[in-house]
């Protein structure tokens, strides 16, 4: 009983599919939903903070996707054999699960018109509250995993330089985000103070009046983009100690992090 | 049969229909039969049947929005429109049923889609056209 149905377009093929084809799927998961959030944002007038209750959820939508999208591309640098293995399968299929549980939740407090993190008005939420820190960090600590499993891997067939940021990228966007974004869930909120003014970076919405934690965050889970185009960089360049390099840019850019991290935490914005 | 005591028996006739879609991969083809036929085909015959007496004397259109409004707040008309509801739904859950098994889509992951197709109808089918998209181009390498 075949259906005599159209069939969905193809898109074309890509070595995504064959090397990570559950962190491609929920990458495409992510940004296909982001079309019935968008929709609703056209017809919801309510506002979360100041901004369009389906703002949140579509930045959360984004990010997973270019997050998940990076890691599926990263994945053609760890060994064929752990690709292929049934522990990372089974351990990426709870990622997913992870994510999208995070989605759902965020998702589903905008329609109720209330908030996800942070929300302790009711046992329910903060015991949502509570399991969604823990999927955060099962979703993030894919970073870790795939970090560690490339390092490991020495017939990556990539540049050393390279191969080394990489890794560090990957390793740090988990421990940094871990730092700056579990020091964020335990308090009450984003901020660090109590903006009166309203006034904010444009595009990224974070506070330019007291500290935002939030900037921070985004650095953190971007040191995977980060650091590895530091070491494209310097792969290019070709200098005489590249090696070196990388682990100052590395370290530079864990700093940096740092360093906004702390300037938030004393209530000073950004810029 | 009063437009209440048919809204009563509708409801649990279409739950059969969404249980055998949830449960179709003990018995395909009995799932299908249950719910891309029974089930829709009497959902059908009750709104023929119900169009058929009432539409003449109707009030109101599909012309406007208060007129659609105005349409459905007589009872049975409104209940026509729930079967109507009730029958493409569950014709849509069998579908995708029918589909993801043809297409080797693993049916725990059409699950949440058929809830959703039960609750808000065009939100399921859209859950998974999505669904179906990324599965398809996965098989694709």
């Amino acid at each position: 009983m075949t259906p005599a149905f159209a069939r969905p377009a193809t898109l074309p093929a890509s070595r995504l599919w064959a090397d990570a084809p559950i962190l491609t799927g929920i990458a495409l998961l992510m940004a296909l939903g982001c079309l019935p959030i968008l929709s609703a944002a056209a017809f919801d007038t309510r506002l979360f903070q100041g901004d369009n209750i389906w703002l949140k959820p579509f930045k959360f939508h984004l990010a997973l996707a270019i997050y998940t999208i990076t890691l599926a591309y990263f994945a053609r640098f760890m060994s064929e054999a752990t690709r292929a293995s049934r522990l990372w399968r089974n351990y990426l299929t709870v990622a997913a699960a992870a994510i999208v549980a995070e989605v759902v939740w965020i998702g589903g407090a905008a329609a109720l018109g209330t908030a996800s993190h942070f929300n302790t008005s009711s046992p329910l939420w903060s015991g949502l509250y509570a399991l969604m820190g823990v999927s955060a960090v099962t979703l993030t600590s894919v970073s870790l995993v795939m970090g560690v499993s490339i390092w490991r891997n020495q017939s990556s067939g990539l540049d050393p330089a390279l191969h080394l940021s990489i890794t560090l990228g990957l390793i740090l966007t988990f421990a940094l985000t871990v730092i700056v974004a579990g020091t964020m869930s335990s308090g009450t909120g984003h901020f660090v103070g109590s903006p009166l003014t309203d006034a904010r970076l444009p595009l990224f919405g974070w506070s330019r009046e007291v500290g935002d934690l939030r900037a921070p965050h985004f650095l953190a889970t971007h040191a995977l983009h980060a650091v590895p185009l530091a070491g494209l960089i310097v792969t290019r360049l070709a200098p005489a100690q590249p090696i070196r390099l990388v682990w100052l840019a590395a370290s530079g850019y864990a700093a940096l992090v740092l360093a906004m991290f702390v300037q938030a935490l004393l209530g000073l914005p950004l810029i | 049969m009063s437009p209440d005591q048919i809204f009563q028996l509708s409801n649990p006739l279409a739950l059969i229909g969404w249980l055998a879609l949830i449960l179709s991969p003990l018995s395909p083809i009995w799932a299908d039969r249950v719910a891309a036929l029974a089930v829709p085909l009497l959902l059908s015959l009750a709104y023929s049947g119900l169009v058929l007496a009432h539409w003449s004397g109707a009030q109101g259109g599909f012309s406007s929005l208060p007129d659609v409004m105005l349409l459905f707040t007589q009872a049975p008309i409104a209940l026509a429109g729930w079967l109507h509801y009730l029958a493409f739904d569950l014709f849509v859950g069998a579908w995708a049923v029918r589909t993801a098994r043809a297409e080797k889509i693993p049916h725990l992951l059409v699950i949440p889609s058929l809830i959703l197709t039960f609750l808000f109808g065009p939100a399921g089918f859209l859950a998974f056209s999505i669904l179906r998209l990324i599965m398809s181009q996965r098989k694709t390498v």
